[in-house]
């Protein structure tokens, strides 16, 4: 069994750059990286801190071959990439990491034992400053009862159990990677949380289920109230590729104005549900990336969720799927006709 | 911009609900509106001038007319304001007569409404941009679907104008019904003496080309252009080589059902329909032969002197381009017996069809024109019509009226009477509907010249009793009930689309109704007309009708068609896609939901593959537009923006 | 209470055509209704009905040509899949399902479209304003 180093070492023959992580975010955890070269591929890591979806950078690699380290779940979005013919087959080669067991939510580990502090999550136990800690409690809420432990489509597969952080594990050495980067780490962790609004317990989904019609548009109207707009929601998405001809910003069409407020916000959001239907492979990186907490998934999955059961469709798990809303069923399409 | 609208009156068709003074006076209000008057009837010719006097002098540069429906005069004001000096599509029309006036009474919510949609109008004409059509080559060949009289009469009347025509027929000879029938009404014509030479006629015409045992397979292409494919069935006879002798069908050992003589009778597994079909060609229905069931025989091919017949022959599809298409399709009749228990269900040989009694009468029919009881053979002395039979019958989920069962029910009597001098006939009917020329005073005949027994009223019940059958129906004239006994009852089966016609439409792309019967463009002033261009209706496919009402309409079709194939090109509507190119990112989702496959990909000078619209190919459905991500694929005419514009303007 | 805000976006065709037959036949319905016309369902951009909603619509109808009758052959059935979508996303967004419809009617079904709109009116009005 491989190593990730050397499968990204021996990937980069065949591509002309590897999309994976090295260790440089703040205590050690995992920040996505590139790799070009033999030498640049030793500092790649993976562990249960890799939680970005690295697939978002795909489309703005078409001239390029790619190598991507891609978990199950962000597996999908490579194939739903390749089946709508975004990128191509040929010049992408997957890494698909299998073993993972969940990655961790750093944003809950930061709250409760400060910023920065040194983490070491592995693929069945996780480490804060040395200590260990039920893994359990700190994995991504997304992870729990995943169904996309392995990847979907690969060309190399690495066995993530029992890896951890290599290489770069003490506060100096993140430090130093942290100025390289540009990254400060002025920010406190209960900065960090507060602008994220995030909540440990999360019992957000099922509240929203018991809502009614009009708490739920009172629940979205005070969600969206936060928007600044900065479009980092659609920046993380990586199906989200139109880039400059957004429909967002434009006035032709113009679907929504230029103002910051809820009503646009909201409009804003519907356009992305609307533009992702069948295509959102549930990743929840538009959630994650959500500066101010928003919780975008809640409309994303309830959209996953309807669109499995009317047309037995999850997005990225077959290339040669035809997408449910460009096709129809013209006898099985069932709804209540009247 | 500078935008003028009309609001008409018809007269007090929508001025009498609608307050027009008050909806010009609220337009004045609106946004870039410099003008706005109410006219009596704007599609008069005053009308048109006070619209074309505004946009002369007030400089208009765009129209909202405030009147009927767009689908009655969208064309017309298109013209009038292009008349004017403008380009046609800097016109909006808003609905407030069928749409407003006319479903509402009360003045206020009427005005209101009216106000409304002239708001609307105006908030999508300022997004309007000028539209120019484009013109397309059409194919001078044209496709006459079923051989029928209608298809029959089209397909000659278009071959006459030296336009090349293919007559496509499902069954193994053209014809259609009227070739089963035996005399016509109200002249008593005999049918196969005036129709056969036109069957003779279409199959000699230099310029139609005769396809039977045919079939369309599929239709691709649009008005002047349709690309369909046929599907020619094996039949196991070499048509160029059969005489027509019909020694096979003589010697086949294979019994079939005879469906030219409606089931009276049997024919063979190898057969011609009828002596005068066209072409007198055989053909073998598999199904029945003994070759195909068995795996033994082969007498037809070691009789056949031509050396027709070809056990190995094969469906041949081939495709062919057409500029336009009739549809002749016709009728067959409503199967009764699954509706009607109450008349045996079928299950007593002497309840017949009206076709099946056609046949009983025909000279060249099973019998020889000698009518007998299926049952015994028997000539019957005592004949009951049953009128209506799946049609006018709500309960059986047929309202729809025949059309011609009055008049063939009266003709039959008159035919019974010539037949067997000493017979009587009753008739059962609920109207008599006779509103053709010489039709009411044939009817009359029937009763006072050949003593038909004329009983108004529905039949209840039909059983056997002592080797006769008992109807039981009521007299509502005389007001009880009525029992006759009878040695042969016919019922005057209504109408029902013929076979597989939905299935036709939708490959055509035409709407049909609840019946499957083909719908016209408008019941009024499009009835040869279907809503797809280039698509045409001749005779009983589109509704019941009788011989003369589907001669002329095949012969309306015709004229439609030879108008429209006589341009030589065809213009087409500018609604149509339209991409722009600098903005598109080349995802083609537009492209995975065209059904007209209308879109290509074009690679741009930086190597980028953009989409493009075939302007031609493109129908403007607009479902691209919504497939575009970046709404970059555009309707035009309903672009996002109009859209988004009038619903804003309805929410203000 | 102010007046309910009901839209159609009805396809040129089938619905538009069906409600022009329900206008000659004069069928009374009810006048909160206002129609907006396109070519087809298939041109029905499911954002277009959000748009509806969130800028103050009581109430969506959405009509065309029954299954098997698009004028375009297939695009209402696009649109159906569109829009059963949406109806069953319209919860998560907070906006009462009851206050969308969409619905087949064709060209002579004028009849069916008074009932429509009747219907449709009447169980908005019992709704009351969104």
């Amino acid at each position: 069994m491989s190593d990730i180093v050397s499968i990204i070492q021996r990937v980069l023959g065949d591509v002309d750059l590897v999309l994976g992580w090295t260790a440089t975010g703040a205590g050690g955890v995992a920040a996505p990286a590139r790799f070009q070269t033999a030498a640049e591929a030793e500092r790649a890591v993976f562990n249960a801190t890799c939680v970005h979806n690295l697939a978002v950078h795909l489309p703005r690699l078409k001239d390029q071959t790619v190598g991507i380290v891609a978990k199950g779940c962000d597996s999908r979005s490579v194939a739903q990439l390749i089946q709508e013919r975004e990128i191509d087959r040929d010049r992408v080669k997957v890494i698909g990491v299998r073993g993972l067991g969940g990655s961790i939510d750093v944003r809950k580990i930061w709250r409760f034992h400060g910023y920065g502090v040194p983490v070491d999550a592995r693929t069945d136990s996780l480490f804060i400053d040395g200590k260990e800690v039920d893994r359990q409690e700190f994995l991504r809420q997304k992870c729990l009862g995943c169904r996309d432990m392995d990847p979907v489509i690969y060309d190399e597969l690495f066995e993530a159990s029992g890896s951890s952080i290599t290489g770069i594990a003490d506060a100096a050495t993140v430090e130093t990677a942290l100025s390289e980067t540009g990254l400060g780490t002025s920010l406190t962790a209960a900065e960090a949380m507060s602008a994220a609004g995030e909540d440990e317990s999360r019992p957000l989904g099922e509240l929203f289920a018991k809502m009614n019609s009009a708490e739920r548009r009172l629940f979205w109207r005070e969600q969206y109230s936060r928007c600044i707009r900065c479009y980092a929601c659609r920046e993380a998405c990586p199906m989200c590729f139109c880039r400059d001809v957004c429909i967002m910003q434009t006035t032709d069409p113009h679907w929504t104005g230029a103002g910051v407020d809820a009503g646009e916000a909201e409009m804003m959001q519907l356009i992305r549900v609307n533009h992702l239907a069948g295509r959102c492979t549930g990743c929840g990186e538009c959630e994650r990336a959500c500066p101010v907490g928003i919780p975008l998934m809640l409309l994303m999955n309830k959209q996953n969720q309807v669109i499995e059961e009317l047309f037995g469709y999850r997005a990225g798990t077959d290339l040669e799927a035809r997408p449910p809303l460009l096709t129809f069923d013209i006898k099985g399409d069932s709804r209540s006709e009247k | 911009m500078r935008i003028g609208v009309f609001v008409c009156q018809c007269g007090t068709n929508i001025a009498g609900t609608v307050a027009t003074d008050k909806v010009a006076e609220a337009a004045l209000a609106m946004r870039d509106v410099l003008h706005a008057e109410t006219l009596q009837y704007t599609c008069s010719d005053p009308g048109q001038r006070a619209i074309i006097d505004a946009v002369q002098k007030k400089g208009l540069t765009r129209v909202v007319i405030a009147a009927c429906s767009p689908r009655m005069h969208e064309t017309t004001f298109r013209r009038t304001i292009g008349q004017a000096g403008m380009n046609a599509y800097m016109m909006e029309m808003v609905n407030i007569r069928e749409h407003c006036s006319w479903i509402h009474s009360d003045i206020d919510t009427a005005t209101d409404k009216a106000i409304d949609l002239v708001q609307k109008g105006v908030a999508r004409v300022r997004r309007q941009v000028p539209l120019y059509s484009t013109t397309v080559p059409v194919t001078r060949r044209v496709l006459v679907i079923g051989g029928g009289v209608a298809g029959i009469q089209a397909a000659l009347d278009i071959a006459d104008s030296g336009l090349p025509v293919t007559l496509v027929e499902r069954g193994p000879t053209i014809g259609g019904n009227m070739a089963r029938l035996d005399k016509t009404f109200p002249t008593l014509d005999c049918s196969s003496c005036i129709l056969t030479p036109r069957m003779v006629e279409a199959k000699q015409h230099e310029n139609i080309s005769l396809m039977v045992n045919t079939e369309i397979e599929q239709v691709r292409g649009y008005i002047g252009n349709f690309e369909v494919d046929v599907r020619k069935k094996a039949t196991c006879v070499i048509e160029d080589k059969c005489t027509g002798c019909m020694i096979c069908q003589e010697k086949c050992p294979g019994k079939a059902p005879d469906e030219f003589n409606a089931g009276v009778g049997q024919s063979k597994a190898i057969s011609i329909p009828f002596p005068q079909a066209v072409p007198l060609v055989a053909a073998l229905r598999k199904e029945h032969c003994r070759r195909f069931i068995k795996g033994k025989c082969g007498v037809c091919k070691k009789v056949c002197p031509a050396d027709a017949v070809d056990y190995e022959q094969e469906d041949e599809i081939t495709t062919e381009m057409f500029g336009a298409v009739v549809v002749a399709t016709g009728y067959e009749l409503y199967d009764w017996r699954e509706a009607y228990p109450d008349y045996g269900g079928g299950q007593y040989p002497d309840v017949v069809t009206s076709l099946q009694y056609e046949r009983m009468l025909s000279a060249s029919g099973p019998t020889a024109g000698h009518v007998q009881r299926p049952s015994d053979g028997a000539e019957p002395k005592q004949v009951v019509f049953v009128s209506c039979v799946g049609s006018r019958d709500e309960s059986v989920g047929r309202p729809l009226c025949c059309s011609v069962g009055c008049m063939y029910i009266a003709k039959q009597a008159i035919l019974t009477k010539e037949h067997i001098p000493d017979s009587q006939s009753y008739v059962f009917y609920i109207d008599i509907r006779a509103t053709g020329k010489g039709y009411e005073e044939f009817t009359r005949r029937a009763q006072k010249e050949f003593g038909a027994i004329y009983l108004r009223g529905r039949v209840g019940k039909i059983y056997p009793s002592n080797g006769q059958l008992v109807v039981m129906g009521t007299d509502t004239l005389s007001g009880g009930p009525v029992e006759i006994e009878a040695d042969l009852v016919v019922l005057a089966t209504g109408f029902a689309a013929a076979r597989g016609a939905g299935e036709l439409a939708r490959k055509l792309n035409i709407s049909y109704d609840q019946y499957e019967f083909l719908s016209e463009s408008h019941p009024k002033l499009r009835p040869v007309e279907t809503t797809t261009g280039g698509i045409f209706l001749a005779g009983a496919c589109q509704a019941p009708k009788d011989i003369p009402d589907s001669v002329a309409q095949a012969g309306a079709a015709a004229a439609k068609v030879i108008g429209l194939l006589s341009r030589g090109e065809i213009e087409t509507s500018p609604m149509v896609a339209a991409v722009d190119q600098l903005r598109c990112i080349g995802c083609f989702k537009c492209r995975d939901v065209c059904s007209y496959n209308a879109i290509e990909a074009l690679e741009l000078r930086d190597g980028r593959q953009v989409a493009k619209v075939i302007d031609s190919l493109c129908q403007g459905c607009g479902v691209c537009n919504v497939a575009c991500p970046p709404s970059v694929v555009s309707l035009k005419g309903y672009t996002d923006n109009q859209l988004i514009a009038e619903t804003m303007e309805l929410l203000r | 209470m102010a007046e309910l805000k009901l839209i159609g976006f009805l396809c040129n065709w089938c619905s538009y055509a069906g409600a022009d037959m329900a206008g000659m036949a004069r069928m009374k319905q009810p006048g909160e209704l206002r129609i907006i016309r396109l070519p087809c369902t298939g041109r029905v951009n499911p954002l277009l009905i959000l748009k509806a909603f969130q800028q103050g619509a009581d109430g969506v109808l959405v009509s065309g040509c029954h299954p098997g009758d698009c004028h375009y052959n297939e695009g209402n059935y696009y649109a159906r899949r569109r829009l059963e979508l949406l109806s069953r996303m319209l919860p998560a967004f907070g906006i009462e399902p009851e206050r969308f419809h969409f619905t087949w009617v064709s060209a002579s079904e004028g009849a069916r479209w008074a009932d429509v709109v009747t219907e449709f009116t009447g169980k908005i009005e019992a709704m009351g304003k969104a």
